[in-house]
């Protein structure tokens, strides 16, 4: 306890940083309760009301076991825009709440599914630019990015032999609609090689029919490798190291391959902190999902709810 | 980076980390820089107790703090932890010792796992701010003077000033 005590002193002191310290606090105050609780020498504080004169006051309640919401371990896949961004510089934690709470309330207002780069999808927005019309994309999203209000997505499709791409904002209160046709995800995680690739691969039906997966199934993983046209391309993507792209070597020479060896970082895996600086630790992950959780899973079981409906009343058209 | 990366699952350090890394110049660049860590790193986990410059004692920490901390998490049974500490540890014995030492030391630390303080630097010698960097529950001694028998501090002077009044109550008791 001692130690926890003056070692909190020591962060004090050392910690120009005050604002990325969100632990220092908390650290102290688990060990307090580890210590107190294997016997150790207690606080000061639960000493004197321990000793304090029972008889004017109703004992003190005891602890009751409060019961935590159970997390899904795979909430951060699903709603990863719930988790702030990384970048310290930009953290303001009060609001990163105010945002969680906004995001939801559209999400009462508006069923946004759980969906995945490579899921196909189709978007139904109000056009700013004609009143009381709306516009239908359906497209294959191509890349997922931002977080909180700002979270994005951007969907392409091939219409009229003309690729389209269009960057929605998942929480824009312009959207009415958002659909997934089919669920699934790819082996990269981002497809902007799509851009690049023969038009059948991002050619998506807009009259397609949602596909359905079966509850509890695992998000299944598209290993389809695209094929490239041939340069000049948008970007060097021999460089990206990427999985779903068949045909890279047919194009490139010896240059670039050699160019491209130059720029790898392999040692970027064994670069922990970089890493660290790049995620929300797993702490304050569970803080966040606990927030939003018991809200995101009674619309989880409202949209499952309906969609049960849905499926119930179609034999009934049929017949 | 707009959206924090999800693929990893990290625990929380409970040092106070920088907002961005230190380069630590050298001549190789980013590799160069690991390079030179993982000889402090492997320095800490041999000796327990180094003395160097503070930045790259700074930068070392974060990584030793992590390496510990996915070593407690994965366990060795975990492929790429294994290669972690083989990249991390020069001196392979010292996977042993992280894995059968370490991790049953700190499994249930509710503090950091290394300690940093700062060192006198010697006069005249080079400008750089000196430090200790130390692994926490080391066997040498500690590096703070145990002050708590100091005389002049309060409670020490309370205690005596109990003890002389008690002694001379048993005085006066005896003289009745």
């Amino acid at each position: 306890m001692n130690s926890a005590r003056a070692m909190s002193k020591v962060w004090a002191q050392q910690s120009a940083f005050n604002r990325i310290v969100t632990f220092s606090t908390k650290a102290t105050q688990h060990a307090a309760a580890a210590v107190s609780s294997a016997g150790a020498e207690p606080p000061g504080e639960e000493k004197t009301s321990a000793t304090a004169p029972a008889a004017a006051q109703p004992p003190t309640p005891t602890p009751t076991p409060v019961r935590k919401p159970i997390v899904p371990s795979n909430y951060r896949f699903i709603y990863p825009e719930f988790l702030p961004d990384p970048k310290v510089e930009w953290r303001n934690p009060i609001r990163e709440k105010l945002e969680r709470l906004d995001m939801l309330d559209r999400r009462r207002q508006i069923d946004l599914p759980e969906f995945y780069v490579g899921s196909i999808m189709a978007v139904t927005s109000s056009d700013p630019h004609a009143a009381g019309k709306t516009s239908r994309f359906v497209g294959i999203c191509i890349n997922r990015d931002r977080c909180g209000l700002r979270a994005r997505f951007v969907l392409r499709n091939v219409i009229d032999h003309q690729g389209m791409e269009v960057v929605y904002e998942l929480y824009d209160p312009t959207i009415q609609k958002v659909e997934v046709l089919r669920l699934e995800k790819r082996l990269d995680d981002n497809l902007f090689y799509l851009r690049d690739a023969l038009p059948e691969f991002s050619t998506f039906d807009e009259n397609m029919e949602a596909e359905h997966l079966e509850e509890g199934a695992p998000v299944p993983v598209n290993d389809i490798k695209v094929i490239l046209r041939p340069r000049p391309w948008l970007e060097r993507w021999e460089r990206q190291n990427l999985r779903g792209v068949a045909n890279i070597d047919q194009y490139i020479k010896d240059k670039h391959r050699k160019s491209a060896e130059k720029v790898q970082k392999p040692w970027e895996k064994y670069d922990l902190m970089k890493q660290y600086r790049s995620t929300i630790p797993e702490e304050e992950q569970k803080e966040v999902f606990a927030e939003v959780h018991t809200e995101l899973h009674s619309l989880e079981l409202q949209r499952k709810r309906n969609k049960r409906k849905r499926t119930f009343v179609k034999p009934k058209q049929l017949a | 980076m707009n959206q924090a990366d999800v693929t990893k699952l990290m625990s929380q350090l409970r040092i106070a980390v920088r907002p961005n890394q230190r380069n630590l110049k050298n001549p190789d660049g980013a590799e160069g820089r690991l390079l030179k860590l993982r000889k402090t790193v492997t320095a800490l986990m041999k000796h327990e107790r180094i003395e160097l410059y503070y930045n790259r004692a700074d930068e070392a920490r974060g990584y030793a703090e992590l390496l510990i901390s996915n070593a407690i998490r994965h366990g060795d049974r975990h492929r790429a932890t294994m290669e972690l500490a083989d990249y991390w540890l020069l001196e392979k014995q010292l996977v042993h010792k992280l894995f059968k030492v370490l991790v049953p030391r700190y499994e249930n630390y509710n503090v950091s796992y290394t300690r940093m303080y700062k060192a006198p630097r010697d006069y005249p010698g080079m400008y750089y701010r000196q430090s200790v960097l130390e692994l926490r529950g080391n066997p040498y001694p500690s590096l703070f003077m145990d002050q708590s028998q100091n005389r002049n501090l309060l409670h020490n002077v309370l205690l005596d000033e109990a003890r002389k009044e008690y002694r001379r109550s048993k005085l006066a008791d005896l003289v009745k």
